[in-house]
C-alpha cells in the first residue's frame, strides 16, 4: 500500500483513531445514497430533524451553530446499531430470470460517535466531533455459489470516519454562526467473481475471486462546514448548515484468487492470465456537499416541533473509476450519474419534566437513477419512522432512539436501460437503534 | 405436452412455464430464413442446438406451444464419420483447439404431417425461398437442407413446394424473415468477392426480396425481418491477425496481391506484405503454422497465403485473404441489401430488426449481462460458436432478445424477454462423447473450413477446389476437387 496521501497526525491521535476504527464496522447506507445521518439519539427520535434544534453536543454534526448558546463543557458519547431486517431481490428476465430470489446478509453493524463542546468566551465556543457520515455494507448470501450477481458485486463496503472541529460565535444574543474543518478517513472494499467462457462447454464459469481493499487510516480528504442559527423569538429557532464535498483518492491493493473450474486446460489458461501478488489499485469518491434547513418550534407545555429539508449534492457522484496502474486492460469505469436529492423531515418531542418522548418521520428521495441500480448498491426512496425517549438534566442525560426504514420496492425491469443488465425488484427494510450519554461540567 | 417439449426443447419449455401467463399476441408463428434461423452452431444442425435457435426462443416467449422444427439426431463420433461433423472446442497437443465433437444423425420428426414452423434452410439465399422447390439429399447445401426442412422431395406430400408456400400453408399471423446473409457470406468465407458468383448483385437481391414479400405479405400478418449482419466482423475473419508479432513490433503476413494491390515479390519471398486493413480468415491458421504467409527472414516458407479466385466457367478456389477492396465491396453490398430490406419491409408495414447495428455494437463494446462480459472473440467470447461464423446458443438468445425488443418497441407488444440464466450457465455439450482432433494455432483445419463452406452453401453451382497444406507460390493449389 502506498502512502502518498497519508496524512501526518500526532502519534497519540493516530492511536486513538486506530482504536475507534477497530470498532467501526461497515455501516449501511440508511440515508439517501450511502449517507448516514443517525449521529445523535435525540435527533434520531425526532426524525433527524435537528438543524433547527441544537443545544446539545450532537449539534456539532447537525448544525454547529446550535452549540452557540451552550455555556458549559458538554460531552456526548453514542453508539449506533444498524441492521437490515429484510433485503431481497426478486429476479426478472432476461437476467437473472424470473423465480430467482437473492438475499442480502442481515448482519448487525455498529459504529460509535462522540462530541464535545467547550465555551472559550461568552460568545465563542469550540466543538469537536467524531462520526461516520458515509457508509455502506452490502454483502449477498451465497456469494460464491448460487448468487447470480456474483460477477457484479458480492460484497461492497465503504467506511468513513470524520473528525470535525468547529467554532461558533454569538454575533447577537439571537444569532449564532459557526464554521469548521472536517477530515474524513475512509476505506473502500469491493469483492466479486470474475467470469469467463469455458470454451469446452460454451458456458459461463467463475474463474477468479477479485478483492479490492484500501486501508481506512491511509486514505482521506479535507472538507469544511458552516452553520447559522437564529432565534427571532424565544420559542422559534431557525437553522441552516452546510457541509462541503470531500474528494478522496484511494490507494489500495488487489488480490486475485483463482477458482478452479475442474478443467485443467482452462485452469492453466486462467492461471497464466491472473495477476500475481497484490497489485496496486486506485479509485476516487467525490463525497457530496449538503445543506440542511431546519426550524424548531416550541409549542408550549414542553412540546417541540422540528421541521427540516435536506439537500445533498449527489450529482457529484458521476462515476466509479477503478484503476490498476500496473495492469493492462483491467481498469473499470462505471457511469453512475446520480442526481441531487432532497429529504423532508418532521419530529415531535413532548417533555415530562426531565423525561421526554419523541416521534418522527422523514421521506428520503434516492439519488440513484434506474440504470445504475445493481447488486453493488440498490438504493431506493424510503419512508422512515422514528421514536425515542430520553432523560436529561443540566448535568447529565441519556437518550435512546430507534429508526425503522421502509424502502420502496424498486422494480428495475426491461426495457429500462441497465448498466449491468441485471433486472428484478429490490425490497429492503432496516432498523437503527441508537443511544447516547451526555455529561455537562 | 411431450410433443411440445420435444419441439421447443426443455429449456424453452421451462421458460414458458415459469413466465407469467399472458394473452398470446400471435396464434401461429413461422420462421423463414437460412442457417441463422435454423440454429446452426459449430457447422452443424442438431437437436441440441436447434432447441436454442432464435425462433424457438421467440416462440417460447410468445407462448406458442406447438412450434415444430426439423429436429436432427446428434450422434457420437465414429471413424469414419457417418454424418457431417459438429465442431467444438477440444484439448489437443496441449492447447485448446477446435475439432469434431459429434456428428449429425437422422431426422427425428420427419413424419410431421404438416410443414415445420421453423423453415430456416442452411445455405439458402433470398432466391431460394421462392425458387428452391426440389430438395435433394445428394445435392448442394441448400438442396440437401431443403430436403430436410421442406421435405420437398419426390414421393413426399410436400414435393415441389418452396419455403414461402409451406409457410403460407400454416397460415401464420407472424412471420420472421431473416434472410440474405448467404447472398454475401461466401465472399467472406472464400475470400472471393465476385458479383454474380459469390455475391448477389443488389438489383437482383432487390428483385428476389420483393418476390419473397409478394408471397408472404398479406393483410393481418405481421412480418418481422432481420437485416444482414457484417459478415466480415465474425471471428472467422477477425481472429487471425494480419500481422506477425516480431521482436519490437509486427510485420504483415504475405499474400499474392490482387488487381487493386499488385504484388512484385522481393526474393527470397514469393509473396508481398498484405496492405493494412486486410483480413486473414481462420483457415489461415493451419497454413501459417506451416510457415505459409511467413517471410523467409522470419523462418517461414516465403510463400503467400492463398487469395481466393474464380476460374471460369465454374471453378471457385477459396482463399484466406480479404483485401481492403474486397472488404469495401462486401460492405457496400451489405449496405445495399439492408437498404432494400428497410424499404421493402416498410412497404408491407413490417418491422426490421437491425441485426447489423446490434452486432456492430457488440463487436465494438461487447455484450454485458449480469456482470458477465461477452464478446465476439473466437472460442472465449461466448457469442459465436466454434465454426467462427454462426452464433452460439448464447448468441442466438441475444438475437431472439433483439427481435423481442424491436417488436415490443415497434408494435406496442409486451413480449417478455428470454431468460439468459439457463443458456449462460448450462454446458452446451453433446451427450454423445467428445472428440480429440484439432491442429494449428487456432485449431481451424482446412477440413473444417471445407465443412463450413458446405454448410453455408459456398459452392452453389460451382466446383470447389480446396487449397491444401504445402501450397506453392501460385494462387490456390488445385490439388483437390470436391464437388459440393
Amino acid at each position: 500500500m502506498r502512502q502518498r496521501h497519508r496524512v501526518q497526525v500526532p502519534r497519540l491521535r493516530l492511536a486513538l483513531l486506530a482504536g475507534v476504527a477497530a470498532l467501526l464496522v461497515s455501516a449501511n447506507a440508511f440515508s439517501s445514497g450511502f449517507q448516514v445521518m443517525t449521529h445523535g439519539a435525540r435527533a434520531t427520535g425526532m426524525g433527524l430533524a435537528y438543524a433547527g434544534v441544537g443545544g446539545d453536543p450532537t449539534a456539532v454534526f447537525y448544525n454547529p451553530a446550535g452549540i452557540g448558546w451552550m455555556k458549559h463543557f458538554e460531552g456526548y458519547v453514542g453508539v449506533n446499531f444498524l441492521t437490515r431486517t429484510e433485503g431481497e431481490l426478486t429476479g426478472a428476465a432476461p437476467f437473472p430470470g424470473a423465480g430467482v430470489i437473492e438475499s442480502m446478509e442481515n448482519n448487525w453493524y455498529f459504529f460509535p460517535d462522540g462530541y464535545a463542546v467547550l465555551p472559550l468566551t461568552q460568545e465563542l465556543n469550540v466543538g469537536v466531533g467524531g462520526f461516520a457520515q458515509y457508509g455502506l455494507g452490502l454483502k449477498w448470501d451465497n456469494p460464491n455459489t448460487t448468487f447470480t450477481g456474483q460477477f457484479i458485486s458480492q460484497n461492497a463496503v465503504i467506511q468513513s470516519l470524520d473528525t470535525n472541529l468547529n467554532f461558533s460565535y454569538l454575533l447577537f444574543p439571537q444569532l449564532s454562526i459557526a464554521a469548521g474543518v472536517d477530515y474524513r478517513f475512509s476505506k473502500v472494499q469491493l469483492e466479486r467473481n470474475q467470469a469467463a467462457i469455458n470454451p469446452f462447454t460454451g458456458a459461463v464459469v467463475p474463474v477468479a475471486h477479485v478483492k479490492l481493499n484500501s486501508d481506512l487510516l491511509s486514505n482521506g480528504g479535507w472538507g469544511w462546514n458552516a452553520g447559522i442559527m437564529i432565534k427571532p423569538v424565544e420559542s422559534i429557532s431557525i437553522g441552516a448548515a452546510y457541509r462541503s464535498g470531500i474528494n478522496i483518492d484511494y490507494e489500495g491493493e488487489a488480490t486475485f484468487t483463482q477458482r478452479p473450474t475442474g478443467n485443467a486446460a482452462l485452469d492453466a489458461i486462467v492461471a497464466a492470465s491472473l495477476p500475481t501478488g497484490n497489485p496496486p489499485v486506485e479509485t476516487r469518491i467525490e463525497f457530496p456537499s449538503s445543506i440542511n434547513l431546519g426550524v424548531g418550534i416550541e409549542l408550549g407545555n414542553q412540546w417541540l416541533l422540528a421541521l427540516e429539508a435536506d439537500w445533498t449534492e449527489w450529482s457529484k457522484f458521476e462515476s466509479l473509476t477503478i484503476v490498476f496502474p500496473t495492469l493492462v486492460g483491467r481498469d473499470i469505469f462505471r457511469a453512475t450519474l446520480w442526481e441531487d436529492s432532497w429529504a423532508y423531515r418532521v419530529g415531535l418531542e413532548k417533555g415530562f419534566g426531565p423525561w421526554a418522548v419523541r416521534v418522527g418521520y422523514y421521506y428520503d428521495n434516492t439519488p440513484q437513477p434506474d440504470f445504475d441500480v445493481s447488486p453493488l448498491l440498490p438504493d431506493s426512496d424510503r419512508n422512515v419512522y422514528t421514536a425515542g425517549f430520553g432523560y436529561n438534566t443540566e448535568r447529565w442525560g441519556f437518550d435512546v432512539g430507534a429508526l425503522l426504514l421502509k424502502f420502496k420496492e424498486r422494480a428495475i425491469l426491461p426495457p429500462t436501460p441497465q448498466t449491468d443488465n441485471y433486472f428484478g425488484t429490490y425490497k429492503e427494510t432496516g432498523l437503527v437503534l441508537t443511544a447516547g450519554i451526555r455529561l455537562a461540567l | 405436452m411431450k410433443k411440445m417439449l420435444r419441439s421447443i426443447g426443455p429449456a424453452a419449455a421451462i421458460l414458458a412455464l415459469a413466465a407469467a401467463p399472458v394473452s398470446a399476441q400471435f396464434d401461429h408463428y413461422v420462421a423463414l430464413g437460412d442457417s441463422l434461423t435454423a440454429g446452426v452452431e459449430g457447422s452443424c444442425l442438431v437437436e441440441r442446438n436447434q432447441e436454442a435457435s432464435f425462433p424457438a426462443v421467440l416462440a417460447a416467449q410468445l407462448h406458442i406451444a406447438d412450434f415444430e422444427q426439423p429436429l436432427v439426431q446428434e450422434l457420437a463420433l465414429t471413424s469414419p464419420l457417418v454424418g457431417p461433423p459438429c465442431l467444438g472446442a477440444v484439448f489437443a497437443n496441449n492447447t485448446i483447439t477446435v475439432g469434431p465433437i459429434s456428428q449429425m444423425g437422422a431426422p427425428l420428426n420427419s413424419l410431421l404431417p404438416r410443414p415445420y414452423d421453423n423453415l430456416g434452410i442452411p445455405g439458402a439465399n433470398v432466391d431460394d425461398l421462392v425458387h428452391l422447390t426440389e430438395g435433394n439429399p445428394n445435392g448442394d447445401t441448400a438442396q440437401r437442407f431443403s430436403a430436410l426442412v421442406l421435405r420437398n422431395v419426390p414421393g413426399s406430400p410436400f414435393d415441389g413446394l418452396n419455403a414461402v408456400t409451406e409457410a403460407n400453408l400454416l397460415n401464420p399471423d407472424l412471420i420472421t424473415l431473416w434472410i440474405g446473409s448467404n447472398d454475401i457470406l461466401t465472399s467472406a468465407t472464400t475470400g472471393v468477392f465476385l458479383p454474380g458468383v459469390t455475391a448477389t448483385p443488389p438489383d437482383v437481391f432487390d428483385a428476389n426480396y420483393a418476390e419473397v414479400l409478394e408471397n408472404i405479405a398479406i393483410s393481418g400478418r405481421t412480418i418481422v425481418a432481420g437485416n444482414v449482419p457484417d459478415v466480415t466482423a465474425s471471428p472467422f475473419t477477425t481472429t487471425v491477425p494480419a500481422r506477425l508479432t516480431i521482436p519490437g513490433g509486427s510485420t504483415p503476413v504475405l499474400g499474392p496481391g490482387n488487381d487493386a494491390y499488385p504484388c512484385v515479390p522481393v526474393a527470397p519471398d514469393h509473396g508481398c506484405p498484405v496492405p493494412d486493413g486486410t483480413l486473414v480468415t481462420l483457415p489461415a491458421s493451419a497454413l501459417l503454422a506451416q510457415g505459409i504467409g511467413v517471410p523467409v527472414a522470419l523462418g517461414g516458407t516465403g510463400n503467400p497465403l492463398p487469395d481466393g479466385q474464380f476460374i471460369p466457367p465454374q471453378t471457385l478456389v477459396p482463399g484466406v485473404l480479404l483485401y481492403p477492396d474486397e472488404i469495401a465491396g462486401i460492405e457496400e453490398y451489405i449496405a445495399a441489401y439492408n437498404q432494400t430490406i428497410d424499404e421493402q419491409i416498410a412497404g408491407v408495414g413490417g418491422v426490421v430488426v437491425d441485426i447489423n447495428a446490434i452486432f456492430d455494437e457488440i463487436t465494438a463494446h461487447g455484450y454485458h449481462i449480469g456482470g458477465i462480459a461477452l464478446s465476439t472473440a473466437f472460442l472465449r467470447g461466448g457469442i459465436f460458436s466454434a465454426d467462427g461464423v454462426h452464433p452460439s446458443s448464447i448468441g442466438y438468445t441475444i438475437v431472439a432478445n433483439a427481435f423481442i425488443q424491436t417488436m415490443n418497441a415497434e408494435l406496442g407488444l409486451e413480449i417478455p424477454p428470454p431468460d439468459f440464466n439457463h443458456v449462460l450457465f448450462t454446458p452446451n455439450v453433446p451427450q454423445t462423447g467428445a472428440g480429440v482432433r484439432g491442429g494449428g494455432e487456432w485449431g481451424y483445419s482446412l477440413s473444417m473450413w471445407h465443412d463450413l463452406l458446405r454448410r453455408t452453401g459456398a459452392a452453389r453451382g460451382y466446383s470447389l477446389q480446396m487449397p491444401e497444406s504445402g501450397l506453392g507460390r501460385t494462387r490456390g493449389g488445385l490439388r483437390r476437387v470436391i464437388r459440393d
